[in-house]
């Protein structure tokens, strides 16, 4: 094939000289890429190939110029004598280009691993100099939160209630809110009297209770809503409502209990009387009816008594067994009317009195009729009360129900004391009467107002003196409640409302 | 260097091969093969220290080499690929120059081929900057694609402008770091 020449020649020199020209340039690049980043192992490796393919470039290509120029001055044997030296080296730039190549996976792999580690420590080092430059403003910041964190919670414990406690896991008090001390009755005041070296076992009534709690703690590692009775200052009993759960507290040695104890005596108090109201309404409605259907035959058998009477000779056996019977059927309707007093069957017919001139008209009465040579009665009068809407009639006979069993219970020597009061904020007047007898048993407090519950021997007592009492004070809208502990006493409170016209001023 | 007493290799081998019989069978082996390295490496003849390397080696070898940069730039678009880095505009052009690196290669291991290993071609000058390419067997294609291989800056100035633009491109995005934070 017969061609020119012209374009193989023209493209070997022209593209000699632009391989030297761009070689250059990219080795001049590299340079520069490697002055910026001079530890970038990669830029090392651009800066490896650039350079081989510069030796080649400068190689190859002053090779093929020198090549044109020697074979157009015909000096064949000059470029004999330098080919294979510039092959060689062609070869020699060949082998390193390919050869830092192969190693290009690597150390991109660990070029990445390094950039990876420096961003790690770049991330480290820009969060430790912000701390270094922020730490006094962090700190008090911190502090401020805390100081804020801490107030609330100690507000909570301070204000609460219900006693919140800290103790170590045997018992040992830690710490207990001033609700807490005033529960137990310990001086708020007086942080060594409230838990200087006490225990939560010495506040608790029964012997087993804190091993109960113990057992919960441990079993469960908390107790939940738990009733116990707490034992005050002055030997009294108070129910309460536990709840405890164990924490790792981070300033106490080891683990603590936390427990928070709501005070359940007033609730269970009043859920007593509410039973206690529920039987005695229920009670009255079966008395009642019994007490209806026996009055009316009692009423025959007292009337037909009476009628035999009249016909018989006075003093004559057959009189004598009349006049027993009309007595005993007497009695029987004294019980039957008390019990429908106590059933509150029929309505008080209301009066505005004066309940001091009431109770010194009793306290007149039962003198006259009892023997009260060794009993001292004391009366406490509350100056300027309201009068009361009252049945007077009634009010004395629950009065001297009240004074009656004052007398027995003080067993002729000791005091009974009346005292009367008012309650502004119920609107309502109160007459207490105290004794210092031999008092109740707890056990029978809660029977006393039940109709025929009497600790009187039998024939001395019909039991129905306080279940009519509790009938009349209902009756007019008041209550009346009874305190009482064995050896120290009984006292029965009655409240009556102030008279509405009164009260409403 | 000259090595060898011809007697004693002789006897060396000739003990050996007697106390086969008294050996267990992995001495056996160990005596067989060492007594045929003995008499394959160490023969009583004349032995010299260096290899001469004239002629058509210096071809091969640069053949071999050209088929080492030519697999080293496949590896190295592979690798490029794999990690994604293309996507980047420098390396998208380091990957360009690759590839007319290996064209290059190919279009030079072709020339070489023909030029200098089978001698397929012969080239004569007519004057007046015409010339002659003249093929065994007279193959016209085989001329037409000789002449058109001999263009091989077609390839490689191309694959050095990409190179160069890749650089380019990596030295804007390459922000300078502090001095001692790197690894080397």
């Amino acid at each position: 094939m017969d061609a020119s020449l012209i374009p193989i020649w023209s493209v070997d020199v022209v593209g000699s000289i632009l391989m030297i020209v761009f070689a250059f340039l990219s080795f001049g690049v590299s340079l520069k890429l490697k002055y910026k980043d001079p530890n970038n192992i990669i830029v090392t490796y651009l800066l490896w190939v650039c350079l081989s393919l510069f030796v080649f470039a400068i190689s190859r290509s002053a090779g093929h110029l020198l090549k044109q120029v020697f074979l157009l001055t015909d000096r064949r044997d000059l470029w004999a004598a330098i080919q294979p030296f510039s092959g060689a080296v062609n070869t020699f730039t060949f082998i390193v280009v390919a050869s830092v190549t192969l190693f290009f996976e690597r150390s991109w792999v660990i070029y990445g691993t390094i950039l990876k580690d420096r961003q790690a420590l770049q991330t480290a080092h820009e969060e430790l100099l912000y701390l270094n430059q922020n730490l006094e403003q962090l700190v008090e910041k911190r502090t401020e939160a805390l100081v804020i964190s801490e107030q609330k919670y100690r507000r909570i414990f301070e204000v609460s209630k219900d006693m919140i406690l800290v103790t170590h896991m045997d018992g040992r008090i830690v710490n207990l809110n001033p609700a807490g001390k005033s529960m137990v009755e310990v001086n708020p005041d007086s942080r060594e009297e409230a838990i200087g070296n006490k225990s939560f076992q010495d506040f608790l009534s029964g012997s087993n209770d804190w091993e109960t709690i113990s057992r919960h703690i441990d079993d469960r590692g908390f107790i939940s809503s738990e009733e116990f009775d707490l034992v005050l200052k002055d030997g009294s009993r108070r129910r309460v409502l536990l709840s405890g759960s164990l924490a790792k507290s981070p300033t106490e040695d080891g683990e603590t209990i936390h427990f928070l104890i709501k005070d359940i005596e007033q609730r269970r108090l009043m859920q007593t009387q509410m039973a206690q109201a529920d039987k005695l309404a229920s009670i009255g409605e079966l008395s009642s009816g019994i007490a209806h259907e026996i009055n009316n035959p009692l009423g025959i058998i007292l009337g037909y008594t009476q009628l035999l009477l009249r016909g018989e000779e006075p003093r004559s056996d057959r009189f004598n067994d009349l006049k027993t019977i009309e007595k005993h059927v007497k009695s029987c309707k004294a019980i039957v009317e008390d019990l429908l007093n106590f059933a509150r069957t029929s309505s008080p017919q209301k009066e505005i009195l004066d309940i001091r001139a009431v109770v010194e008209e009793v306290i007149g009465f039962v003198r006259h009729h009892s023997n009260l040579e060794n009993i001292q009665i004391e009366t406490v009068f509350a100056p300027k009360l309201p009068p009361s809407l009252m049945d007077e009639k009634k009010i004395k006979q629950v009065l001297i129900n009240l004074l009656m069993n004052a007398i027995h219970a003080v067993d002729r020597k000791g005091t009974i004391k009346i005292t009367t009061g008012l309650n502004e904020s119920a609107s309502r007047i109160t007459v207490e009467v105290s004794d210092t007898g031999h008092g109740i048993e707890k056990e029978n407090l809660l029977r006393i107002f039940d109709p025929f519950f009497t600790t009187k021997p039998t024939g001395e007592g019909t039991g129905l003196g306080l279940s009519v009492s509790y009938g009349i004070v209902k009756g007019h809208g008041g209550n009346i409640t009874v305190k009482s502990e064995l050896g120290q006493g009984a006292a029965f409170t009655l409240s009556l409302p102030v008279a509405p016209t009164l009260s409403g001023r | 260097m000259a090595l060898g007493n011809d007697s004693t290799a002789d006897t060396n081998s000739i003990t050996d091969s007697v106390c086969f019989l008294r050996m267990k069978p992995f001495q056996t082996i160990g005596c067989i093969a060492g007594s045929i390295i003995l008499i394959v490496l160490f023969p009583a003849a004349k032995a010299l220290a260096t290899q001469g390397h004239a002629g058509i080696e210096g071809v091969w070898v640069h053949q071999f080499a050209h088929l080492f940069f030519l697999f080293s730039m496949m590896l190295l678009i592979f690798w490029l690929r794999q990690a994604g880095l293309v996507k980047a505009p420098g390396w998208r052009y380091i990957q360009y120059a690759a590839l007319f690196f290996i064209l290059w290669n190919m279009d030079t291991m072709l020339v070489h081929f023909l030029d200098e290993q089978i001698q397929a071609v012969r080239v004569e000058s007519l004057g007046s900057w015409r010339i002659r390419v003249s093929t065994a067997s007279d193959r016209g294609w085989l001329a037409t694609v000789y002449y058109l291989s001999k263009l091989d800056h077609l390839l490689c100035v191309p694959a050095m402008v990409c190179l160069l633009m890749g650089l380019r491109h990596m030295l804007k995005e390459v922000k300078p770091v502090e001095s001692g934070r790197g690894v080397r």
